[in-house]
């Protein structure tokens, strides 16, 4: 299985929450900014997801060998994968308790279906420009907010959840579907408010890892992706 | 009332180089100034040659037509019926209303296996009556491992059964010239390739996606065409269409590789009978094999290997957009 390419970005943010993570002391839950219980949060923002492989195949002919199932004749091989890409995100939570939240949310984004051809007997290794998708997601999440303490205005949660993945080919002519599971860390920065009591609003930031099933893949796996989110919060 | 006009169109399967035919991935008849495809209305019911070859019988012949007639007739995506009617003292190429299949000794044509001749109706593009000979003065094998040096007769019996059901040659294949001028083949993608596997080979006795697709569109079953997609296209070449390019979609779910031609001078093509989903796109000059097993008309063959620049996506009960494939010469 292949593993999937991670910018360098994506890494070097997962090593700065981690590092804040494991700095940080545990703390009384009123030492740190919080949202109102029982209120609507809304988010938007950007996300940027990871590429992952989505099948190699190699075109085969069969060879004139004897016997009824002779060795193949490798025409050219294909490794496709669905590239890196931005997405815009829109999320409404509830909060359950000031730590608790349940929220859902959609993001849309224009992946491309990236393919390499390799092994051709008549002609050199390329790369196809690629076909472009409309990819959908909802999807719903559980968002706990840690009682760690890294800063009067700093927050970090975990969050875990699953969606509905649509992706509609560059034609719109066939959709495929599938599913998305994510779970992950992230923060919320207060620009204003926090104190638990009233209105706020400020940054939130999610690194995840994400497991998607279905959807454009050749060879119907689970794949494994990163993803990153940015984006501003206010909570009601 | 029907009209039946002349010995239309032959076919055939070649041991190591090409002859004409006048075809593409189906055989077509004018009718009404159109091109219309060439296929069979009811059941095909056919007799076999009591003639004997050398090294197979009549027996050996009627047993391997029956393997291969099974063969067509298991596509379930297509509806081919075969109905045998005996033996008979006829032999095959003979317009008696007949469809004879049997051993024929041509010994001019000794590069030939066997052929396809066909009578058909030109008001409608129906096959009336369509005979095949096996060339009995080649060595053939009836064997079920296949026997070192000799033909296997089931084979080139399902390859004429192609023909005779409709189907031309596809271009889905490589080889490489031999020291004597012919070609041999190093990869089939297609029973229907006009060169035969080597002597002792017996693997073309299972049809290919390329077959498969193709006896789809002639006889699809029922769904079939709702449940299918395909792919059309243009290539071109300094901007201008281009005929007899081979196209080839590759399924990247299945490996299923199935391929056609640009049929026009606009350089159009058409792959149809797939299953829904995207396909890499390849086209390649017609080299693997005589122009003439393919075209009776001179074709470009000065272009280079070229891809779709993306994945094509064949929707379900209908075809993709069009899409523009620009090859450059070598």
């Amino acid at each position: 299985m292949k593993v999937p390419r991670v910018p360098k970005v994506l890494w070097c943010l997962g090593c700065v929450w981690c590092q804040l993570l494991l700095s940080a002391g545990p703390a009384w839950a009123q030492e740190a900014p919080e949202l109102r219980a029982h209120r609507f949060v809304l988010d938007g923002g950007v996300a940027w997801s990871g590429g992952y492989p989505i099948g190699d195949v190699d075109a085969e002919l069969r060879s004139n060998a004897t016997g009824s199932t002779p060795p193949a004749f490798t025409l050219f091989s294909a490794s496709s994968e669905i590239g890196g890409a931005a997405s815009a995100v829109a999320r409404i939570g509830f909060t359950l308790t000031s730590r608790v939240m349940l929220e859902g949310g959609a993001s849309f984004g224009m992946p491309h279906v990236l393919t390499d051809i390799s092994r051709d007997t008549e002609t050199t290794p390329q790369a196809l420009e690629g076909e472009a998708l409309n990819q959908y997601v909802i999807d719903g999440a559980l968002v706990w907010h840690l009682p760690l303490r890294l800063g009067a205005r700093l927050r970090p949660f975990v969050v875990g959840g699953a969606g509905y993945l649509r992706q509609l080919h560059e034609e719109r002519t066939m959709v495929e579907t599938g599913q998305i599971y994510y779970g992950g860390i992230g923060a919320r920065y207060w620009f204003r408010g926090g104190s638990g009591t009233a209105r706020s609003f400020g940054l939130r930031t999610d690194l995840r890892a994400n497991v998607r099933r279905g959807g454009i893949d050749f060879e119907n796996k689970a794949r494994v992706f990163p993803s990153v989110l940015a984006g501003l919060f206010i909570s009601l | 009332m029907r009209r039946a006009a002349g010995l239309v169109l032959t076919a055939v399967l070649i041991a190591a180089s090409a002859s004409p035919v006048g075809a593409y991935l189906k055989l077509g008849a004018p009718v009404d100034g159109r091109v219309v495809d060439v296929t069979w209305k009811a059941p095909v019911r056919y007799f076999v040659s009591e003639a004997n070859a050398g090294t197979a019988s009549a027996s050996d012949l009627n047993g391997a037509i029956a393997r291969a007639t099974a063969t067509w007739q298991a596509v379930a995506s297509a509806t081919v019926r075969f109905e045998y009617q005996g033996m008979t003292a006829a032999q095959p190429g003979m317009v008696d209303g007949r469809t004879t299949l049997g051993f024929l000794d041509r010994p001019d044509l000794d590069r030939v296996l066997g052929a396809t001749s066909f009578l058909i109706d030109t008001t409608d593009g129906e096959i009336v009556e369509a005979d095949v000979f096996f060339n009995s003065r080649f060595a053939w094998s009836v064997s079920p491992q296949g026997t070192p040096g000799r033909v296997d007769l089931e084979s080139v019996a399902l390859h004429e059964l192609g023909h005779l059901l409709g189907l031309s040659h596809s271009a889905l294949g490589e080889t490489e010239l031999t020291g004597n001028g012919g070609r041999r083949v190093i990869g089939s993608g297609s029973v229907m390739f006009p060169i035969a596997m080597s002597a002792g080979t017996i693997a073309d006795r299972v049809l290919q996606a390329d077959d498969i697709a193709g006896i789809s569109d002639l006889y699809p079953a029922e769904g079939e065409v709702a449940s299918t997609g395909g792919l059309t296209g243009r290539v071109t070449k300094n901007g201008t269409g281009l005929l007899g390019a081979h196209v080839v979609a590759l399924n990247p779910e299945t490996g299923a590789l199935v391929g056609n031609f640009s049929l026009n001078g606009n350089g159009e093509f058409a792959i149809v009978r797939l299953e829904p989903g995207p396909y890499i796109i390849r086209v390649e000059p017609l080299d693997d094999a005589d122009v003439d097993s393919f075209f009776s008309t001179a074709i470009d063959v000065n272009f280079r290997v070229t891809y779709a620049p993306r994945m094509v996506v064949a929707p379900r009960g209908g075809s993709s957009a069009p899409v523009e494939i620009k090859v450059v010469a070598k």
